[in-house]
């Protein structure tokens, strides 16, 4: 291996972050040669500095009422309950043309309950009387954990769902 | 458990980081309030992406790893606003200055040296110190490290080499006569 091959690699082998078959080819190169020794000295004697100095700097703490405050204000939420953007591990977020369609079919629910309510011919009903007093039309919300995005879906009183009028 | 709903349990798990979280804020940002805002923003979205996180992980990386895109979503927020990040760095006497003299060290001395070592970051791109800051200082491998930036391990690799060659070069020209007790 060249000194100018060694060169290119040597902040990497100083950091111990080489594979195992280039790590050897640097080793055998520096054992031999002064000049690259020499550099690899330098890169090390700098990380041993930023470290040294980075372990042994005062970091700003928070005060503990402002800790609290800031639990308290975490724990606020209900965990999972938004997407969190790009932190790791975060469900992938319903893409527009999901929202937009589940928007599209909503919209398309409530026009055709209104439009078929009461003209759908439904089973035999055996409820007293007092049963057309009842409500018309059930809704039903579905919240997305995830985005917040909801969901209502309306129901006829027999709860049937209006897969007929799709 | 605070998946479960029992969101007093989110404290106990986060508090061991409460120090080292804020620690890497501030070798992000190099400014007290911004990293106070960083570190408190990854808490908050840790506890929103709560179910999301893979157990397979490290708690303590995969934290660092919100706090390391927040801290890069507020740094490109702020060099579109044109805001000082860098010149924060700029008005530190020492970050621009030659070589400090020899002589001799007193404990004030050599804390101020500390400062200005650290300092010396701010001649890094924002991802070589992201880079150099997660796997140098925090001892994050590259793999983890790679994944806590998003991006490829061999873009880990040659942005840390280029990281590492700078640093070198400046603290090579800005303090030639130190030795660091190891």
């Amino acid at each position: 291996m060249t000194c100018r091959k060694v060169h290119e690699l040597m902040p990497l082998f100083a950091g111990d972050d080489l594979g195992p078959r280039r790590t050897r080819a640097v080793r055998s190169h520096v054992d031999a040669c002064p000049a690259c020794r020499r550099e690899l000295e330098e890169l090390r004697e700098a990380l041993a500095r930023i470290k040294a100095a980075a372990k042994e700097e005062a970091v700003p703490d928070w005060s503990e009422s402002a800790w609290k405050a800031l639990m308290v204000r975490a724990t606020g939420e209900t965990p999972g309950s938004r997407k969190a953007g790009r932190s790791a591990g975060a469900r992938v977020a319903w893409p527009g043309w999901a929202a937009a369609s589940a928007a599209g079919v909503l919209i398309g629910f409530v026009i055709l309950s209104v439009l078929f309510r009461g003209s759908v011919p439904g089973p035999v009903r055996t409820a007293s009387p007092a049963a057309a007093h009842e409500q018309d039309v059930v809704s039903m919300t579905m919240v997305s954990p995830e985005t917040g995005l909801q969901i209502v879906w309306f129901l006829d009183k027999n709860f049937d769902y209006k897969g007929e009028q799709e | 458990m605070v998946l479960a709903g029992r969101t007093e349990a989110f404290e106990p798990l986060v508090s061991p980081y409460r120090r080292p979280l804020l620690g890497l804020a501030w070798r992000l940002t190099r400014n007290a309030e911004d990293a106070r805002e960083v570190a408190q923003e990854a808490l908050l979205r840790a506890f929103r992406s709560l179910a999301g996180y893979d157990a397979s992980r490290s708690f303590r990386n995969w934290l660092f790893q919100i706090a390391a895109n927040e801290a890069r979503d507020r740094y490109r927020k702020r060099a579109r606003e044109a805001a000082a990040f860098d010149g924060l760095f700029e008005r530190s006497p020492s970050a621009t200055t030659g070589p400090a003299a020899p002589g001799p060290e007193t404990e004030r001395d050599r804390q101020e040296i500390r400062s200005d070592i650290l300092r010396s970051l701010a001649v890094l791109s924002p991802r070589e110190r992201e880079v150099l800051v997660l796997r140098d200082l925090e001892d994050l491998d590259v793999a983890e490290t790679a994944r806590a930036l998003g991006c490829s391990a061999i873009a880990v690799r040659v942005h840390l080499s280029k990281a590492r060659r700078k640093l070198a070069e400046v603290l090579r020209r800005d303090h030639p006569h130190l030795e660091e007790r190891r």
